[in-house]
């Protein structure tokens, strides 16, 4: 059988490859609420034509020979924003498994924790960061919601570099609700505006959840010497690879990241960091779980 | 070979041009890397491919450089095939049996000039040489076979004019008028502005300013024919140098290890233009892509 990340890499039918990572992977989100329980109650409003006649309270009409609207809270079901760093370092490859990038790896879980959500009734919405925009799928709740933002991230290819700070914050308006906050990247570029982005939804409470890829390559600073690199955000500087540097690009790299793990901690975000090498399940499974487990590492 | 100027060896200069105009290409095997950020920067892989920017330029720089080395090389091409010199003054009876090319010659020394433009000829070219030419020291040898068809043309006498300050004129008279062969002797009373010659042939020094040469003449004009003989022949080597013999007529083998004779420089001054020529043309084709 084809290893989980293998399927991904061949996997054209996104809905299958969620199917196959969540068998028997029903964990939620977050604690769920109940539901059911009726709204609470919020506030009379005087009648205005277009409200619905069942929300007229007949009672309050006996007595004050008024129309009054019951107006309630909304459903304060938690939502769930996936947001996918679609960046064209996103599209780095895994060097050992043909055809899987950190994109589609990122793209799967982001899938599986929409269909999550989608189960547990959760609304959910999704912003995809890419060439400079940030592209915004309203939350939504179902599974025709499903099918659309599953369709959304089947479409994204990854490209440009990412929004600048106004952009985001502009998009990122739903922060006024509480939400859980999906983020997947690779956090090459820390700080940044999505970061900056992060670390304030995270000051605002909300519950963000923070996916780190890596490759197997990059952990290892293994690449083929070969061919002279460019890094594909930024500039036409060219890069060597060799076993001279190496030790180099480890040490940067290593530091690089340390100081994204920090500022994860100093802010309480969980971070997960992952390789796009390992199973898709066991990294969803830890991502989901990262906010008992607090900050982990890969 | 042994003959090739040492400049033939700098026309690999030519290819520096060749090399100079070649194209840059990146190196086209470059690879995304996302994490390239922790690498050191690193100059990127130029290529040059064997491709050419710039043909004109790159032609007109290596023409230039070509001609240049030519130029400084004193390039001769052999051009010139079965010819006839012809030493000035040889009568056109004489010239025209010969069907060939014509070469008139300056003087009559045809073996230096053959010497020094030998290379102009080529390999299987006859050369025959008419008219009075002088014989040289010693028997030429050239690459070509040289026909020496000469004759011996009867010389007019020229004219030469003395003047004589004696007390025994006429017998200085008779003495010149004796003379034989090329000398026409002329006895002026007075030395003129054409005097040759001026004896003296008296006791007291003689005044200065006097025009010529001046010969004294101790004891008077010689008394026989051989003291007479001598008086000429010192007077001719003395003033006039020995007139030179007509060469033998005769055909001279070719000898392949003759020494070529230097460098005529016949296309020299075509070189010059040319070069000339030709960077004036570098140097506006240059402004123009720059612009």
């Amino acid at each position: 059988m084809l290893s989980a990340s293998s399927l991904i890499a061949h996997a054209t039918n996104l809905d299958l490859v969620v199917r196959h990572v969540l068998a028997g992977l029903g964990h939620g989100i977050h604690a769920g609420r109940e539901r059911g329980a009726g709204v609470e109650f919020s506030e009379y409003r005087a009648y205005a034509p277009g409200d619905e006649w069942r929300r007229v309270d007949w009672k309050l009409l006996a007595r004050a020979d008024r129309y009054y609207v019951r107006e309630a809270e909304r459903d304060s079901h938690v939502a769930v924003w996936l947001v996918l760093d679609a960046t064209a370092s996103m599209a780095e490859p895994s060097r050992t498994i043909e055809g899987l990038t950190k994109l589609q790896y990122a793209r799967v879980l982001l899938a599986c924790v929409a269909a999550i959500a989608q189960r547990q009734g959760d609304a959910f919405g999704l912003v995809v960061c890419r060439g400079e925009r940030a592209d915004f799928t309203p939350a939504g709740r179902g599974p025709r919601q499903l099918q659309r933002v599953l369709a959304r991230l089947n479409g994204v290819d990854a490209g440009g570099v990412l929004p600048g700070a106004d952009t985001l914050r502009a998009s990122l308006h739903f922060s006024r609700a509480p939400g859980v906050v999906c983020v997947a990247s690779d956090f090459l570029d820390w700080p940044s505006p999505l970061s900056d982005a992060l670390l304030r939804l995270r000051r605002m409470r909300h519950d963000v959840r923070a996916l780190c890829l890596h490759t197997q390559a990059e952990v290892e600073a293994a690449f083929d010497t070969a061919p002279s690199y460019r890094d594909p955000e930024h500039g036409d500087v060219f890069y060597r690879f060799g076993s001279d540097v190496r030790d180099t690009y480890a040490r940067n790299r290593a530091a690089h990241f340390d100081e994204v793990v920090r500022a994860c901690r100093k802010n309480d975000l969980p971070l997960v960091q992952a390789c796009i090498e390992q199973a898709p399940g066991e990294v969803l499974r830890a991502w989901l779980r990262a906010h008992i487990a607090g900050v982990r590492g890969a | 070979m042994s003959q090739m100027s040492l400049w033939w060896w700098a026309l690999p200069v030519v290819l520096l041009p060749i090399l100079w105009h070649r194209q840059k290409r990146e190196q086209t095997k470059t690879a995304l890397l996302a994490s390239a950020r922790f690498l050191p920067a690193a100059e990127p892989k130029m290529q040059r491919v064997w491709r050419w920017h710039d043909v004109v330029l790159m032609l007109l720089r290596c023409l230039l450089l070509a001609t240049l080395i030519a130029l400084l090389a004193d390039l001769v091409l052999a051009w010139r095939g079965d010819t006839v010199l012809v030493v000035p003054g040889t009568p056109a009876a004489v010239v025209d049996r010969e069907a060939a090319q014509r070469i008139t010659l300056a003087d009559r020394d045809a073996v230096t000039w053959l010497h020094a433009h030998e290379r102009e000829f080529e390999r299987n070219a006859r050369l025959v040489v008419v008219g009075d030419a002088v014989m040289p020291a010693v028997l030429p040898r050239f690459r070509h076979a040289v026909a020496l068809r000469t004759s011996a043309m009867p010389v007019a006498p020229a004219e030469r004019h003395v003047a004589v300050f004696s007390d025994r004129a006429d017998a200085w008279r008779r003495l010149f008028a004796a003379a034989e062969g090329p000398w026409h002797i002329v006895v002026d009373a007075v030395p003129g502005p054409r005097t040759d010659l001026v004896v003296w042939d008296r006791p007291d020094a003689p005044p200065a300013g006097l025009g010529g040469r001046l010969w004294h003449a101790d004891g008077g004009p010689p008394r026989d024919a051989d003291r007479a003989r001598a008086l000429f022949a010192a007077w001719q080597r003395q003033f006039l140098g020995p007139l030179p013999y007509t060469a033998p007529a005769q055909t001279l083998a070719p000898d392949a290890a003759a020494p070529a004779g230097p460098a005529s420089g016949a296309l020299r001054h075509w070189l010059g233009l040319a070069l000339v020529v030709l960077f004036a043309l570098e140097r506006i084709v240059t402004h123009v892509r720059r612009r």
